[in-house]
């Protein structure tokens, strides 16, 4: 899982730089929605890439805040169903 | 019992409490409630501090925190000593909150320490501070807001009239930075009457406040609630996993959004399919039109379970012009077009050509608001008020120039029955998630990089969130090496999301108009034509 974990996390922080900060590295922890680094419109392009990816299913009621709100807890979501 | 008359916002707060003081006013979070008494005295606490840090009638008291009971306890504070709130888009970056701080010369910003810490030393006289105390010079002095909201009352309130300033609400103009529109206590009170009038609004309403309390209709949810005394249910997040818990949760009656709120709703169809929302009573729209096709689903996700949907129109400078009543939303259709319904309550709405005249059924003109929510003008704007708000050019010459109406800038047309359509706008505004947003702020904003030489941004329709804003720069030093990746840093750092474009082209210069400015309806066509 280790190896899984890494892979995640470095998938989305790659999506971020390439979609949303032009270019910046975003560390694990940092908030992305009280910030405003990520809009809601980006948050569901990120949902059809992590789907798309790591083939799974993001339910509605998991699509939110404290599921979305940094790297690190995408990427526990993402592995809590790749499990 | 003693019911007042509606002059100012805080006569609806004591009317809610005379009512019912232990009725629940604000739920702030899962699980936080105060009650209508609490909103009483912790605004009488808070406008006690404001009254003796120096906050005098009329002046400007700045709400720059996250949306939040403390928001909330924010602008009936300001408005029970007489001073005129201001609520700053929590999304806004340090360069739009000392401009608007400047411009309408803010006396107290109540903010969220780390955004109080973005600040240039001395932007502000005094800050409220939410949070620890804030490092920094962004003020001369900081009061912890906490505290404040803890302290002795108000002995009584300053005597407020319904003429007074109320709010200044900011809101993009076509030229330049934001213009801050000028709005009395009337223009608050008179819409709260009017929107809790067509939605039907009551005590037993469960709302949520979903948009951000700076923006006009967002400030609507928070009036239209405190009028009826009914509960505000207080939703920052705009993910729509929060949104489907907060209308369960909560049983939500009724919820205004713009469309790019329902795009993320429809997204848990299945959810609303297995679980039908049997609370919410109805669904309002404003901020442009929503797609088609999402509005066919949002129908048949919602009108079975017995969900009424408005479509409403407005512009800040008259607080809510129109609406679409939800018997009538099939006049909205690719066929007919985009229909705005007709007047709100209390209120004209007129088609006026070029010439002056009203226009025939069929005949563009553009719309011009008459009616109680006309706003005073724009804050320190002269040349802009006078453009906007004019004579009416339908009254008798007999009452020679003294009612105001708005020239809302919107070319739209009324057919036989009365009934209105949207057609298009004459200026280069972008609308972008449910913001009105000039492309001069968005060019603005690239050139202070300082790494663009020329800047055009313009508006490309994309229905899923209005327009997307497009730039075409030429770069100061030639074609440098990752320049547009430091560009769109930098205006991530320095502006609010909607304001960053989604594509930055760079060109080796920029076409020009015969007269030498920026071409921004030729590029921006170039683009459309690939």
């Amino acid at each position: 899982m280790v190896s899984n974990n890494g892979d995640a996390r470095a998938a989305i922080r790659g999506w971020l730089q390439e979609n949303v900060t032009g270019g910046r590295d975003v560390p694990n922890d940092e908030p992305l929605i009280d910030n405003g680094v990520m809009t809601s419109l980006q948050t569901v392009e990120l949902v059809v890439f992590l789907e798309d990816t790591f083939g799974i299913v993001v339910e509605d009621e998991e699509f939110d805040e404290e599921n979305f709100g940094s790297v690190d807890a995408i990427a526990t979501l993402v592995e809590s169903k790749a499990a | 019992m003693r019911i007042r008359p509606e002059f100012t916002l805080h006569d609806l707060l004591y009317n809610a409490v005379a009512r019912d003081p232990q009725k629940t006013a604000v739920v702030d979070g899962d699980d936080v409630q105060y009650t209508y008494e609490d909103l009483e005295r912790q605004s009488g606490s808070l406008g006690a501090a404001l009254s003796e840090a120096g906050v005098g009638k009329g002046d400007r008291v700045g709400v720059y925190v996250e949306k939040s009971w403390e928001a909330i306890v924010a602008m009936l504070a300001a408005s029970r000593i007489g001073a005129a709130y201001v609520n700053v888009n929590p999304l806004f970056k340090a360069p739009q909150v000392e401009y608007l701080a400047g411009d309408c010369d803010i006396r107290v910003m109540i903010g969220d320490t780390p955004k109080l810490e973005e600040l240039k030393p001395e932007t502000l006289q005094t800050a409220f501070y939410r949070g620890v105390q804030p490092e920094g010079q962004a003020a001369r002095s900081y009061t912890d807001v906490a505290e404040a909201m803890k302290g002795g009352g108000l002995k009584e309130d300053r005597n407020v009239s319904e003429s007074d300033l109320g709010t200044i609400l900011y809101t993009s103009g076509s030229t330049g930075m934001p213009k801050g529109v000028a709005t009395s206590q009337r223009n608050v009170v008179v819409g709260a009457q009017i929107v809790s009038t067509y939605l039907k609004n009551t005590s037993e309403d469960r709302i949520l406040s979903a948009l951000p309390l700076n923006f006009d209709a967002g400030m609507s949810q928070f009036t239209t609630s405190l009028r009826v005394g009914a509960t505000l249910y207080l939703l920052r997040s705009r993910l729509p996993g929060d949104l489907l818990k907060a209308l369960r949760r909560h049983e939500i009656t009724g919820v205004t959004g713009v469309p790019p709120l329902w795009a993320l709703l429809i997204r848990g169809a299945r959810s609303l399919r297995e679980n039908p929302l049997t609370h919410l009573r109805y669904l309002a729209n404003t901020g442009g039109r929503i797609p088609q096709a999402n509005l066919d689903e949002l129908r048949n996700l919602l009108e079975p379970a017995g969900t009424k949907i408005y479509l409403m129109y407005g512009l800040t400078e008259a607080f809510r012009s129109t609406y679409l009543a939800p018997e009538e939303i099939h006049r909205s259709s690719p066929e007919q077009g985009n229909c705005i319904g007709k007047a709100i309550p209390n209120t004209e709405i007129m088609v006026i050509t070029k010439e002056g005249q009203e226009a025939a059924p069929g005949e563009p003109g553009e719309l011009v608001h008459r009616g109680p929510t006309v706003a005073m003008g724009y804050w320190g704007n002269e040349e802009a008020t006078k453009r906007a708000y004019r004579p009416n050019p339908l009254a008798p010459p007999e009452l020679l120039d003294v009612e105001r109406v708005v020239y809302s800038g919107d070319t739209v047309k009324r057919d036989e029955e009365g009934y209105l359509y949207f057609l298009g706008r004459e200026d280069a505004m972008i609308k972008n998630q449910g913001y009105r947003l000039s492309p001069e702020e968005v060019e603005n904003l690239l050139l202070g990089s300082g790494l663009v030489h020329e800047a055009c941004a313009f508006g490309v329709e994309n229905p899923a969130v209005g327009q997307d804003v497009i730039a075409v720069i030429s770069l100061r030093n030639g074609s440098e090496e990752g320049a547009v990746d430091r560009v769109r840093e930098y205006v991530i750092e320095n502006g609010p999301p909607y304001m960053v474009p989604k594509e930055i082209l760079v060109r080796d210069d920029l076409p020009k108009t015969g007269s030498g400015k920026i071409d921004r309806k030729g590029i921006s066509s170039a683009y459309s034509n690939g």
